[in-house]
């Protein structure tokens, strides 16, 4: 089997609202996928289709070419972990794995081994979940999903309540994962939760791919080859850089924007006319900033009042 | 689409495929979500032991003196059974008998009958002695339903309708006995066969008379109270003829007491003669008391308490998945909904089997002895009737679960199934109790709470089905639902 | 107070499911009750005036069932909240607690009162329109029930309190308890199993003892117009003892409240 997840021409709709809108994209192996849009954009509904949770309405989702209701071992083959939460309160972490290896045959060793993984094994595993704080569950979910040692892993805001040293863990164990050579899919809808950890990232919003590619090429685009010039002499840089053809922006009392000039060009044209100037560093977009620009039309529910001060 | 630099190999999982994920896997992870809650785990054992404490305390309140019902039975009778049966049973009116030592006929004419009740009967008995519930067979003409052929506790044979005088006999062949009646006594209609177990041997025979209690049932919201009226029948015989086949002797007509059972010689000027009419007296019924109390029903009504445990269990381990949202996670596991569905009603119909079988054996080896010990005589455990009310219990709590959970799948909210299932197990059954007698059988058919029917361990006035059949009729909605619940989960978004 | 009233009125109003379980209380009371009625004739007694049937108490027969709607009603107003998590914004929002619960008990009440009302008196419409079919006709000495009539009268009020009293009684153990399902079921089981088990005691003294203790039976002695017909307690008396229960029920509520930790 290809450990992949190939989603093609998705559709769902929970009455007049459209959840799902033809949505295509492939999860490949080797390699984290991140799935961000804003809130509401289709990411959690999209993760149930996959798992054949929720019927879509057209469209197919395939785990290694095959729909997830066929798979005949399916924990073997997909992990996934949707709602941390989804523990009863009552039952003990350990309890909660056993049933699942139990509902797929798997051999009940796989418990303590993966809690071991997550960091949750001993007494801890022992107690009744609902005592557990939100990282606690958050591991017990990642454990749950790497319960059958998949090839395919599933995260659904896997990041979400994880104090920092749980997100380097996480970040770290995502590569691992992928490493290995499994498809890792992650979703999340802060962008800057994916970076250091995504290789390619899967953009949505409104229920569509906005956009599908590295997180390489993704940064360089929102980047836009633009470079910070430090000078005391704005005047004299801005005429300087202007003449070569470069587009020059003030951004604030003593720096410039430029674009459309490679930086080594910047420091030879100043350099050449004597203007003096303290730094030049190359503007690296932040993911945040590259989603930000993407999703600009896609955002469901945004306060009125930026949308307000966006429009003057 | 850019791939990675340096694809690494196409990842396995390690874990052993192993056997296959059959459905043995499933019960044993539906097992396992029940038995990890600990909650859950002390709902059954509660429910045992509440089922039982009610048994003992509704065992402790009883008391024979004021037991209601009693029956036909006249004086004597009422709702005592005799040695080594389970039924409430009748044995009074009155009996002039002769010995039968083997096989041989008894034949006379009842030429009147006073209509003290619509089932007084005047007829012809064999019987094998005097003892309280010996194995007996009658022919009688009753006022209101003709020729009756009565054995045991649960054979009546109708003989056609006519007026008196009519000539009746009871052949002895063995154990069987075979009725005949006819208008002349030349063109004998035979009315049936019965098997009279352990009529061995020496037997007695002669003319009989009964007429059961005029019974007063009054029924009201939360019971219902039985009080009885003796009548008193009697008839007019002549041409008795007993004939033991051999040809003995003539022996002196005796009178059996019904109180005792015991003997005292008639006067001879009293005695049925050949041709001379002969006037016989007798109060009380023979057969089976209709109006005693079920006591192993009785003993098993704490089943109800321990009902609520079993339908909050099986509601909660649906409801509980869907509130938390693991429900997704169980679905994920497996795909295959209906198997999740059926291994989920397995085990929890299989926890509350068992869970019912404890109880109920529980209840009657506890009260039994607490109610032997306040004069009443409760029917021995090992008689089918009992055994199949112990078994019946297990099997409708049981199907008790199994319909909770599949209400709990179609409603999805713990409240709402609880409270449906408590209305249609329970509230028919207290409605039940301030209708008409034709209403309530009705109710009592139709609902679920017709499973309870399993309880009952003898036939009485109202019972309105059969113990299987009354399951059949809470099975029948169990799979209903279960269906509808099925239909639903595929259907629905997890 | 009145604030805190008007906080909790404004909740329960907005909970979807309030409107639904208010008329479920007055639909299936009225329903059930005249599915009773026209199940009971004069035929199965010897003669019509013989029956000794009290028709009142036959038309109000569907509060057995309606009550259970406002058991779930009052047990979801407080269960809900502890379901959720809002009771910790509810009891931030006003921190003196037994005032919650109060307000809680009113305007749970209030709901009641109003679906009860209609309950009942449909009900009683019902029983006047089906009774004189079945043979309960004054002239058989079964006047049509009318709330001009002293004894009805009672019964129609002393009902829609009953309902009331059953509601503050889900409330305080829904407030003990502080969960939905386990609420739902003690109240029902403390209402329904006692007539059932008690059809199967067989000691007429014990019969009586149980019948005087049990809130249902005890309680709905107040629908009882004819001398005898009724369980072996007074109207009122009745009434009394389901008061009690519901007043044990919301004092046991009101200190767990007190003394334990929201959440």
């Amino acid at each position: 089997m290809k450990a992949t997840i190939e989603v093609s021409g998705l559709r769902k709709r929970y009455g007049p609202t459209v959840a799902v809108d033809d949505l295509s994209f492939t999860v490949a192996p080797g390699r984290v996928t991140g799935f961000v849009g804003p809130n509401g954009a289709g990411k959690s509904t999209t993760m149930r289709m996959i798992l054949g949770l929720d019927r879509p309405d057209a469209g197919t989702a395939l785990i290694g070419g095959r729909p997830y209701r066929r798979l005949r071992s399916p924990l073997r083959e997909v992990g996934a972990m949707l709602d941390a939460g989804a523990v009863h309160p009552g039952r003990r972490a350990r309890a909660h794995l056993r049933w699942m290896a139990h509902s797929n045959a798997l051999p009940v060793r796989r418990v303590d081994e993966v809690l071991d993984i997550v960091g949750l094994s001993g007494a801890v595993a022992g107690r009744p979940a609902g005592g557990y704080s939100l990282g606690m569950r958050q591991r017990l979910g990642i454990a749950a999903a790497l319960l059958g040692d998949p090839p395919v892993l599933m995260f659904d805001e896997p990041v979400n309540g994880l104090d920092p040293e749980g997100i380097t863990w996480i970040r770290g164990l995502l590569r691992s994962l992928a490493a290995e050579g499994r498809a890792v899919l992650v979703s999340s809808h802060l962008m800057s939760e994916l970076e250091g950890s995504a290789d390619h990232l899967v953009v949505v919003g409104r229920g569509r791919v906005i956009a599908d590619r590295g997180v390489r090429e993704l940064l360089s685009a929102a980047s836009g080859d633009r470079v910070l010039v430090r000078t005391g002499h704005r005047q004299e840089a801005m005429t300087v850089l202007a003449r070569a053809g470069a587009v020059v922006a003030t951004t604030g009392c003593d720096a410039l924007t430029v674009s459309g000039v490679p930086a080594e060009r910047i420091v030879a044209l100043l350099t050449g006319d004597g203007v003096p100037f303290s730094g030049i560093t190359e503007h690296r977009a932040t993911l945040e900033e590259a989603f930000m620009e993407l999703t600009r039309d896609a955002v469901d529910y945004r306060s009125s009042r930026t949308e307000a001060g966006e429009g003057a | 689409m850019t791939t990675a630099t340096t694809a690494p190999p196409p990842y396995r999982s390690t874990v052993p495929e192993s056997r296959r994920a059959g459905f043995g896997g499933l019960l044993r992870a539906e097992w396992t979500k029940l038995w990890s809650v600990r909650r859950w785990t002390l709902a059954l054992p509660t429910a045992i032991l509440l089922t039982i404490v009610v048994a003992l305390l509704s065992a402790a309140g009883g008391s024979a003196v004021k037991a209601g019902g009693g029956g036909g039975g006249g004086g004597g009778g009422g709702g005592k059974r005799p040695p080594g049966t389970v039924h409430p049973f009748n044995d009074g009116g009155g009996f002039v008998h002769q010995p039968l030592a083997g096989d041989g006929t008894v034949t006379a004419r009842v030429t009147a009958q006073r209509a003290s009740h619509p089932e007084a009967k005047a007829g012809l008995m064999i019987r094998r002695d005097g003892r309280r519930g010996a194995p007996y067979a009658v022919i009688a003409v009753t006022p209101g339903r003709g020729v009756r052929l009565r054995s045991g506790v649960g054979t009546d044979l109708g003989g056609g309708s006519g007026p008196v005088p009519r000539w009746l006999r009871l052949t002895r062949s063995g154990t069987s006995v075979t009725g005949y009646a006819s208008s002349d006594g030349a063109a004998w209609r035979r009315v049936g066969t019965v098997e009279v177990a352990g009529l061995s041997g020496a037997a007695q025979a002669g003319p009989y008379v009964g007429s059961p209690s005029a019974i007063k049932v009054e029924r009201r919201f939360g019971g219902e109270s039985t009080s009885e009226v003796p009548t008193e029948g009697s008839a007019t015989f002549d041409r008795v003829d007993v004939a033991p086949a051999g040809g003995a002797r003539p022996a002196p007509w005796v009178r059996r007491d019904r109180e005792t059972g015991a003997d005292a010689p008639l006067d001879p000027a009293d005695s049925p003669r050949a041709g001379a009419p002969f006037t016989l007296a007798g109060s009380g019924d023979v057969g089976p008391d209709e109006f005693a109390r079920d006591i192993t029903e009785t003993a098993l009504a704490g089943v109800l308490i321990g009902l609520m445990a079993v339908v909050a269990l099986a509601v909660l381990s649906v409801t509980s998945e869907y509130r938390r949202g693991m429900i997704r996670t169980t679905f994920a596991a497996t795909p295959a909904r209906g198997r999740v569905l059926a291994a989920k009603a397995l085990v929890l119909g299989a926890a509350a089997f068992a869970a019912g079988l404890a109880a109920a054996a529980g209840a009657l080896l506890i009260s039994f002895p607490v109610m032997r010990g306040k004069g009443l005589a409760p029917p021995p455990v090992t008689e089918w009737p009992v055994l199949r009310a112990v078994l019946g219990t297990a099997l409708l709590l049981a199907l008790i679960a199994v319909l909770s959970v599949g209400v709990a799948v179609i409603l999805r909210h713990a409240a709402a199934s609880i409270t449906v299932l408590l209305l249609v197990l329970l509230v028919p059954q207290i409605v039940a109790t301030g209708l008409p007698l034709s209403a309530a059988t009705w109710l009592e058919r139709l609902s679920p709470a017709a499973g309870f029917a399993m309880q009952q361990t003898v036939p009485r006035y109202d019972t309105a089905l059969g113990p299987w059949a009354g399951l059949g009729v809470l099975a029948a909605y169990t799979a209903a639902v279960l269906a509808a619940a099925l239909w639903l989960l595929r259907r629905r978004d997890a | 107070m009145r604030h805190v009233l008007h906080g909790e009125w404004t909740k329960l109003r907005t909970l979807p499911s309030t409107g639904w379980l208010l008329l479920a209380l007055a639909v299936s009371t009225v329903l059930v009750g005249a599915a009773t009625t026209g199940a009971v004739d004069t035929s199965h007694c010897p003669a019509p005036a013989g029956c000794l049937e009290d028709t009142t108490r036959l038309s109000l027969t569907g509060v057995r069932l309606g009550q259970a709607a406002a058991v779930v009603f009052a047990v979801l107003a407080i269960g809900g909240e502890y379901g959720t998590g809002m009771i910790q914004i509810t009891l931030a929002a006003v921190p003196h607690r037994p005032r919650v619960l109060l307000a809680k008990a009113a305007v749970v009440a209030a709901g009641v009162l109003a679906a009860g009302t209609l309950g009942v008196l449909g009900s009683l419409a019902a029983g006047r329109a089906l009774l004189p079919g079945n043979g309960f006709t004054a002239a058989n000495g079964y006047p049509p029930p009318s709330l001009a009539d002293g004894p009805t009268l009672r019964a129609a009020a002393g009902t829609v309190l009953y309902l009331v009293l059953v509601a503050l009684l889900a409330l305080g153990v829904g407030a003990v308890l502080r969960d939905t399902a386990a609420s739902v079921t003690v109240v029902l089981t403390l209402l329904y199993v006692f007539p059932v088990i008690t059809r199967f005691v067989t000691d007429p003294d014990w019969h009586e003892r149980l019948d005087r203790i049990a809130p249902m039976t005890a309680g709905l002695a107040i629908q009882t117009t004819i001398r005898g017909a009724g369980p072996p307690i007074g109207p009122w008396t009745g009434l009394g003892v389901l008061a009690a229960y519901a007043a044990a029920a919301l004092l046991a509520g009101g200190c767990v409240l007190a003394a334990r930790d929201a959440n």
